[in-house]
């Protein structure tokens, strides 16, 4: 370790924020604890009061030397982070391999005017250095200076000379954006919160309901879910509101750098290399009014450590023709226009029965489970589930109609889902593995499903951008393609290296 | 194409040999315990039950192995398998962060490897290679080291 450089402290409110919840804790043990320990021995009782002061001033000692045990600095060529009071821990990191810096406070934090700053490099899932906490002022000037430290080593640009960062504003939620993206927020959680009441409330509503069956018990059934369904959303808007308050979406140098959030404020960087994928994202209500949303997906973030998990969200909501504009701006190979949806290649018709078959077999499950629920448990005309069945083509031709696939210039571009249609834009040269895949079903069908691998780590539950259900007789055909892009791809990177 | 070496078939059906006894066992000590069957039952029982997955699993060993094709391309390591589901891989060599050979017990007593290729992926972040000579294991992962590092494109990350 050097020793020379600038160096940096952590802000001192940081000892009372850090000290405080630890001494909630041991104060909230003491006080559960306490009665329990005087029931058994009155004596012990006397030493509850002077253990919790001991407690404490054992905590605020430990964060005073926390406080003052923890040095930054920026060094020649590396940041170097010392911490840790009993076990020390000395970290460097050269400015060359740093591709994060976010900036996050919360609302206790933005009034201590501190924040946390986390120092990610590429590659890892583990972000390399974590401040709790620096002042604002330092955390921007942190942002800034390893920026351009970064940029010097990269680019052997000489100290001093790097220039100021070229930003550009790519785009700002305003108030009504932010509205109408809470009110459009459909969350998948919501369902799950429905079917978590539904599951604890139900058999509570079926003793309280004991008299009542035929038309007014479905009436109140449904009614009841409704209810809840519109308090569930109403969280899920409030939630969303708190999260992409004061949105803005700007370009620096070469990073994208992105801040949002009303109570947890976040300012985190993308550097534009470490892009993956694109996706245009349309939910069943956005694409209603003609809204879509951006993401881009990212490689460092271990599935779900990211604060949205490898995703981040370019444009949380605009108009389509807004979010195909921006995702130019950022990539003008980016393959994404208006009419692209006219040129993807589709699943066979013989797919859309798949669906169909599909879909009326869910239902025609769900009509037995109510049938069973009405023979065992309660009685009531579980015969209008068999609606449901009709629903099953409405379905089947809803999947098929949103699926595709193209071979672009640059980029393979997918489209899969109705109630969350995503079209994934992945460069060849970010293509990993090609994986053609064909479960029985569908070699019965005579379909089979093409995927392109990356590095973006998405969560179990995301899709990946594959083209899904391609007849069998053109898969290997498009396997190759692909896979014949892909060497390509990483040809001329390689010429272009040179 | 490339096949894997028939002794892996002996190796997959002692894993279900294994998973036979494990689920028998169950079977007789629940049919015998809570259920209060006589001990004869509750054996023939379990040992019935374990004779089936033996047999089911010997025959998807077999089936496995002759579905199971690897390809070193000019370009890319291409491997297909599957009995259920069919999957075929096109795994560029460029792409390949590491290569691993590995074995377990049942490997080392018969004389087997499997190697295993990393990329940077997902989905497939990991392709495994079972049923190879150790002779053929190492050169397979060497001559995959090779073509990795002779094709300079970068990991796509």
């Amino acid at each position: 370790m050097s020793g020379a450089g600038r160096h940096l402290r952590l802000h001192p409110a940081t000892i009372p924020y850090r000290a405080f919840s630890k001494i909630v804790g041991v104060v909230s043990t003491l006080i559960f604890v306490g009665p329990a320990i005087a029931g058994v021995a009155a004596e012990f009782a006397l030493l509850v009061v002077p253990l919790g002061l001991v407690a404490i001033v054992a905590i605020v000692g430990y964060e005073v030397a926390y406080f003052r045990r923890f040095s930054i600095t920026l060094a020649d060529d590396a940041l170097e982070v010392s911490s840790g009071v009993f076990a020390r821990q000395e970290r460097e990191i050269p400015y060359r391999r740093i591709q994060n810096v976010d900036v996050s406070r919360n609302v206790v934090q933005r009034l201590l005017d501190i924040a946390q700053v986390k120092v990610e490099t590429a590659g890892g899932g583990e972000t390399e250095a974590v401040l709790r906490y620096v002042s604002l002022a330092d955390a921007t000037l942190l942002q800034e200076e390893l920026r351009t430290r970064k940029r010097e080593a990269t680019t052997d640009t000489a100290a001093g000379e790097v220039p100021a960062a070229e930003t550009e504003v790519l785009f700002e939620l305003d108030d009504a954006g932010l509205v109408r993206l809470s009110l459009l927020s459909i969350d998948a959680r919501l369902f799950g919160g429905l079917a978590a009441v539904a599951s604890i409330g139900g058999p509570v509503a079926a003793a309280v309901l004991e008299g009542v069956s035929g038309v007014a018990l479905v009436a109140i059934v449904v009614v009841g879910a409704a209810v809840l369904g519109v308090a569930l959303w109403g969280l899920g808007a409030a939630a969303t509101f708190l999260q992409y308050y004061g949105f803005r979406l700007t370009r620096v140098d070469d990073d994208l750098r992105y801040e949002r959030g009303l109570l947890q404020r976040y300012d985190g960087t993308i550097p534009l290399e470490k892009i993956q994928a694109f996706a245009v994202e349309e939910h069943v209500l956005m694409r209603r009014f003609g809204f879509a949303a951006l993401a881009v997906q990212t490689a460092g973030y271990a599935p779900g450590q990211g604060p949205a998990g490898g995703s981040e969200a370019a444009v949380p909501l605009a108009t389509r023709r807004q979010v195909i504009d921006l995702a130019a701006r950022i990539d003008p190979d980016v393959p994404f226009s208006d009419g692209m949806r006219d040129a993807f290649d589709r699943p066979p018709v013989r797919a859309r029965r798949r669906y169909t078959v599909r879909y009326g077999l869910v239902a025609l499950a769900l009509v037995g489970v109510g049938a069973a629920v009405s023979a065992f448990l309660q009685p009531w005309p579980w015969y209008v589930m068999v609606a449901l069945v009709a629903l099953a083509p409405v379905a089947g031709r809803a999947s098929h109609r949103n699926r595709g696939w193209r071979l672009g210039d640059a980029f393979v571009v997918t489209e899969n889902g109705f109630w969350k249609r995503t079209t994934h834009a992945v460069p060849y040269d970010r293509v990993q593995t090609v994986i053609d895949r064909r479960t029985l079903f569908q070699r019965r069908w005579g379909l089979a499903t093409v995927y392109a691998d990356t590095a973006s780590s998405m969560s179990l539950a995301g899709q990946d951008p594959a083209a899904v259900d391609v007849p069998l007789e053109d898969v290997d055909g498009l396997r190759s393609s692909l896979a014949a892009r892909v060497f390509e791809a990483v040809r001329a990177a390689s010429r272009g290296r040179i | 194409m490339e096949r894997l070496h028939p002794r892996i078939r002996v190796v997959w059906a002692v894993g279900a040999l294994l998973t036979g006894l494990v689920l028998g066992a169950v079977l007789a000590a629940v049919l015998a315990l809570p259920f209060d069957r006589p001990a004869s039952t509750a054996v023939a029982a379990g040992g019935g039950l374990g004779l089936v997955v033996f047999a089911l699993g010997g025959g998807f060993a077999v089936l496995r192995y002759r579905a199971w094709r690897f390809e070193l391309q000019p370009d890319a390591l291409f491997l297909e398998r599957g009995v259920l589901t069919e999957v075929r891989t096109v795994m560029p060599f460029v792409r390949v962060q590491h290569v691993d050979t590995q074995r377990n017990p049942v490997e080392r007593i018969l004389g087997l490897s499997r190697v295993v290729v990393y990329t940077a992926g997902s989905r497939g972040a990991d392709v495994t290679i079972p049923g190879l000579t150790a002779e053929r294991a190492t050169a397979l992962r060497e001559e995959l080291r090779t073509r990795a590092s002779e094709r300079e494109g970068g990991d796509g990350v």
